[in-house]
């Protein structure tokens, strides 16, 4: 189980450049629609299209991805810990969080800066907050949130050592409750102290994900009981991972038309949740399952931090860049899409071979993790 | 070679990655943040297909892994 955990973590960077990607898609599909038709944007008519539903589809099956990262981690946090230590040491925790924020930091920083030389304005509030939130890019929020996680896990790992049942229930719960918030902010109703409810829910705040890290930790504090449990009730997990694909796609249609503003980016939901824990299950419970390319996606797993840090910007150059000279190809997603994955994730790996084999080796650590 | 080079070279090829530090056999690889969650599951992988070993789950634990004498030791007594 525990080598699959590799392949778990390369699956789940090519979900990430997928969900940025159909992200690009539907900006194409719905605000850039002008460029490849004569209409005025943002134009909606594609909506309940073929490719519509196509990336719908695709944000719902690979919407795993941040809970098998941090699922990894909290496995990860476990074993730090050894066999009779009562928790986890601050030094082991402290150097991962200096691995993590320096590539993060650097990364932040060269998006800041060519922001800056392209003209945009930076307030310090608006600089706190993309370095301290993660907000210069989107998927950015996960470092915040990981190193939140990580200065938790001392706490988290004493507790699990003792009642482990009790702190995943704690985790489900408060992971439960926000999500349950998001609803009613999804839907628009306003409520009283919503300012503060939306820092509860901001997708860089633990309380929103706790239930993954927690998760990981419990598994592997309980690994051999957890695969008699994961054996017995595999075809359950099956069974519920694939009701829960056209459930998880209806939900946001519901979501989106409640909501009446026309269009509303994807965000997690309860029942994506639910999907996200069949999956981990199922792909732990199903170990013997072959993955055809799993060789080239278990390579891809050690370089997950780099391809994460470095596609966001790769796949807004490429669509920008689209956008000015090749706008037909923003109208014919088969096309657009596998464009922007093969990018997402050949560049950044373009990018760590160069520098590996540059003078600049001796730093591949502080830029890529 | 005997097991603990081939574990030195690797960890000093691959989980370096360029970082100038002079590995010793008893050095925590953990505290120096050379192995991290994907490091680990690095080596497991390393270990399968230079060794022929199969870790079992329940072997990956911090005492066998935290130092290259500690994982050379380990796989001195199971292989």
């Amino acid at each position: 189980m525990v080598r699959r955990l590799l392949l778990l973590n390369g699956l789940a960077v090519i979900g990430a450049v997928l969900y940025h990607a159909s992200g690009w898609g539907f900006t194409a599909m719905f605000w850039w629609t002008d460029r490849y038709a004569a209409v005025t944007v943002p134009d909606f008519s594609q909506m309940g299209s073929i490719p519509y539903y196509g990336l719908r589809l695709v944000v719902q099956l690979i919407i795993f991805s941040i809970p098998a990262f941090l699922f990894v981690s909290g496995f990860f946090t476990a074993f730090a810990t050894g066999r009779d230590q009562l928790t986890v040491s601050w030094k082991v925790i402290g150097t991962r969080i200096k691995n993590l924020a320096i590539p993060y930091l650097l990364w932040t920083g060269a998006i800041i800066v060519t922001n800056v030389l392209a003209g945009q304005l930076y307030t310090p509030a608006r600089l706190f907050q993309e370095i301290v939130f993660g907000k210069a890019a989107p998927p950015y929020y996960y470092v915040p949130l990981i190193i939140q996680l990580y200065l938790l896990s001392p706490f988290l790992i004493r507790f699990a050592r003792t009642h482990v049942r009790a702190l995943l229930i704690i985790a489900a719960i408060l992971q439960f409750s926000v999500q349950t918030i998001k609803y009613v902010e999804l839907l628009g109703v306003n409520l009283p102290s919503s300012n503060l409810l939306q820092i509860f829910t901001a997708s860089w705040f633990f309380p929103g994900h706790i239930f993954w890290y927690v998760f990981g930790i419990t598994v592997k504090f309980n690994l051999p009981s957890m695969k008699k449990w994961l054996d017995k009730y595999k075809w359950v997990f099956l069974g519920l991972l694939i009701v829960l694909i056209p459930i998880g796609m209806f939900e946001w249609e519901v979501i989106l038309h409640a909501s009446e503003v026309g269009w509303l980016a994807h965000q997690r939901t309860l029942i994506n949740e639910l999907y996200s824990l069949m999956f981990l299950l199922c792909f732990l419970a199903f170990e013997w399952f072959p993955i055809p390319p799993s060789k080239r996606i278990n390579a891809l797993g050690p370089k997950s931090f780099g391809v994460y840090l470095a596609h966001s910007p790769v796949l807004q150059y490429a669509s920008r860049g689209m956008y000015h000279l090749t706008p037909w190809i923003l109208g014919v997603q088969i096309l657009f899409q596998p464009i922007l994955l093969i990018l997402g994730i050949g560049v950044p790996l373009l990018l760590m071979k160069i520098v590996e084999h540059s003078p600049a080796r001796r730093f591949y650590a502080y830029i890529f993790g | 070679m005997d097991t603990q080079t081939i574990l030195t070279d690797y960890v000093k090829e691959e989980l370096l990655k360029g970082r100038k530090m002079e590995i010793k056999p008893e050095d925590d690889l953990l505290s120096a943040g050379i192995l991290d969650s994907l490091g680990i599951l690095q080596m497991v992988a390393f270990i399968e297909d230079r060794f022929g070993y199969q870790v079992p789950d329940e072997d990956v634990v911090f005492e066998n892994f935290v130092s290259i004498e500690a994982l050379t030791n380990y796989l001195k007594a199971n292989q």
